[in-house]
């Protein structure tokens, strides 16, 4: 690589007296370039050496008590770090900035009018019926129905599920259902469009936000845990985003949300509730069940 | 400008003689030093919550174990650790050992998720710096792949292993010559760990924004193939820190504190140079 006739080019790119460079030329832009001396006289050299150790073993300080600050109690008390759960106030800053950070990203990314990859039927994988909690009593079926708030109209509105798919087209599509746990499967969906039911009902001028609630959700002894999400409403308008009746073909199971539910493959899994009972246009963000649990409100993916 | 700059003529009027009295070699810029040693406490983060991530939905699962009802094969790994490694076998949770030692804990998803994002942001931003640190200082050419590594890489290899060996006999054991700032073993690792870097966040985006990037995650080979390289750059970084301290260690102060203050005392590895004063 180094070639020995170069070793007598005259010292040209010397910088400054106190640094010499090697005086062969580099061949290629690629090539490593000589090392650079520097000629320093001792005690600069430990003061300097001083002043770094020092800057670095601060900054060693500073990130393990960060880093430690930032790990979860139970993490900590299991490591002996602490005794018992005392909660830095302000340690949940920084992690929820991240978060609201991490979604600000995602609503970047997301566009309208992208779509989602489409799979064909023989790519369909099984879903699995996530929810730990005790399935409900098909006997809400025949009484269900569907309330529409927060619309243009200033009126309430209830459709049933014979309403819904007598006037509404309903539309197909075979697409990924992605789980905040990781695990995601391919289903066929059937529905109507959500862009379609809020062309019909339009909301509110002011709305920008959509609660959704499904109030036949029963904790793991049966006892009552109603589950909601909010969703934007950029997100219902997508054309993917499916307010769903039918899976691989079937009507859909008490399982997974009869007789309506949402399918918005643009978000995570658990946006996509299911056995949808109340639609609520809103101007501010609505609760979301999940988000009161620490995990993140746009859930865009 | 700086308070360096301004020591320097402090210290040049006051006695010019010993202004050239010790000739080093420059080694790390300071952008490449902060973000080396940042990525410590990052890394250390991500791999502790992206763990308790890949507890909520194994990548490599089995059919329910009849008795325990358990999928995930990183706990049976655990509970063998359990039973093989004296001291553990009385252990309360035998399948949840690995989670709890190198993970914030199993059920940990939503605090580990955001503790994942807020590494994740602050390693691509360690990335930049990196990348910035060795532009300005043209340090990337030093880990740039040459033709003639594979060779020089084995044979380095070779004297590694030789070490423990010329060390218990008592033999002198000479590394072989090379006149580049790195060894051609050293290039490589610290190629590849840059890449897989780069390629992590690649991957984490694939899995993270699977519908927006779904061209990124096609790369991939889909979303799960996508999880499957995340999981295993993971061991790659661990893989490669192991030796790594090993062997700063073993190579000696001078080049543990390159990493802090920039310079080496080991002038004599390029040519032509007398370090002597």
């Amino acid at each position: 690589m180094n070639r020995e006739d170069e070793h007598s080019a005259p010292e040209a790119n010397i910088k400054s007296p106190n640094e010499s460079v090697s005086p062969q030329k580099p061949t290629s832009f690629f090539q490593e370039r000589p090392p650079q001396m520097m000629g320093v006289a001792p005690q600069l050299l430990r003061r300097w050496t001083r002043r770094d150790l020092l800057l670095f073993g601060a900054g060693t300080i500073a990130a393990v008590a960060a880093g430690s600050a930032l790990l979860p109690p139970t993490t900590l008390k299991r490591l002996g770090i602490i005794q018992e759960n005392k909660d830095w106030p302000k340690k949940e800053w920084l992690l929820n900035k991240s978060l609201r950070i991490d979604d600000d990203v995602a609503e970047a990314l997301y566009s309208k009018d992208r779509s989602v990859p489409t799979y064909t039927k023989s790519q369909i994988t099984p879903l699995r019926n996530n929810y730990n909690g005790a399935t409900p009593d098909p006997s809400y079926i025949p009484e269900w129905h569907l309330t529409l708030d927060g619309l243009a109209s200033g009126l309430s509105v209830s459709l049933n599920i014979r309403n819904l798919l007598a006037s509404f087209q309903v539309y197909e599509q075979i697409t990924r259902l992605v789980c905040v746990e990781g695990w995601s499967a391919i289903s066929g969906w059937a529905g109507l469009r959500f862009d379609d039911l809020l062309r019909v009902y339009p909301p509110m001028s002011q709305a920008k936000w959509v609660r959704l609630e499904s109030s036949v959700n029963l904790g793991p002894w049966g006892n009552p845990d109603p589950y909601y999400v909010s969703l934007d409403l950029s997100t219902a308008r997508h054309q993917q985003t499916l307010l769903a009746t039918h899976l691989n073909g079937k009507p859909l199971t008490v399982e997974h949300g009869a007789p309506l539910r949402l399918i918005a493959p643009v978000k995570l899994g658990l946006k996509n509730i299911k056995a949808i009972t109340r639609i609520t246009y809103t101007k501010d963000e609505p609760e979301d069940y999940w988000a009161k649990r620490g995990y993140s409100r746009y859930d865009g993916i | 400008m700086t308070c360096s700059t301004h020591l320097v003529e402090v210290i040049a009027t006051r006695m010019p003689e010993e202004q050239t009295g010790v000739r080093v070699v420059r080694r790390h810029h300071l952008l490449v030093r902060f973000s080396h040693w940042l990525n410590v406490p990052i890394l250390l983060g991500l791999i502790l919550s992206g763990l308790s991530i890949y507890w909520a939905s194994p990548v490599y699962q089995h059919k329910p174990d009849p008795l325990t009802g358990n999928v995930d094969r990183l706990a049976d790994f655990s509970s063998w650790i359990c039973v093989h490694v004296p001291g553990l076998h009385h252990h309360d949770n035998p399948p949840d050992w690995v989670y709890n030692h190198i993970s914030l804990g199993p059920g940990m998803l939503a605090v580990a998720l955001r503790l994942h994002w807020l590494c994740a942001y602050l390693f691509m931003l360690n990335g930049f710096v990196f990348v910035l640190g060795s532009a300005m200082s043209g340090g990337w050419r030093s880990l740039l792949p040459r033709r003639t590594d594979l060779r020089d890489a084995l044979k380095m290899f070779f004297c590694y292993l030789g070490v423990p060996l010329a060390k218990l006999t008592h033999r002198s054991w000479l590394p072989p010559r090379f006149t580049t700032k790195y060894n051609a073993l050293q290039r490589a690792a610290y190629f590849v760990v840059v890449i897989a870097g780069f390629v992590s966040v690649l991957t984490g985006w694939a899995i993270h924004k699977p519908m927006q990037l779904y061209w990124l995650t096609w790369i991939f080979g889909g979303y799960d193939n996508a999880r499957i390289w995340h999981f295993w750059l993971m061991w790659l970084f661990i893989l490669f820190v192991v030796p790594h301290v090993i062997l700063v260690l073993a190579d000696g102060w001078d080049t543990l504190r390159s990493m802090i203050v920039g310079w080496s005392a080991r002038a004599g590895r390029s040519e032509g140079f007398n370090n002597e004063p």
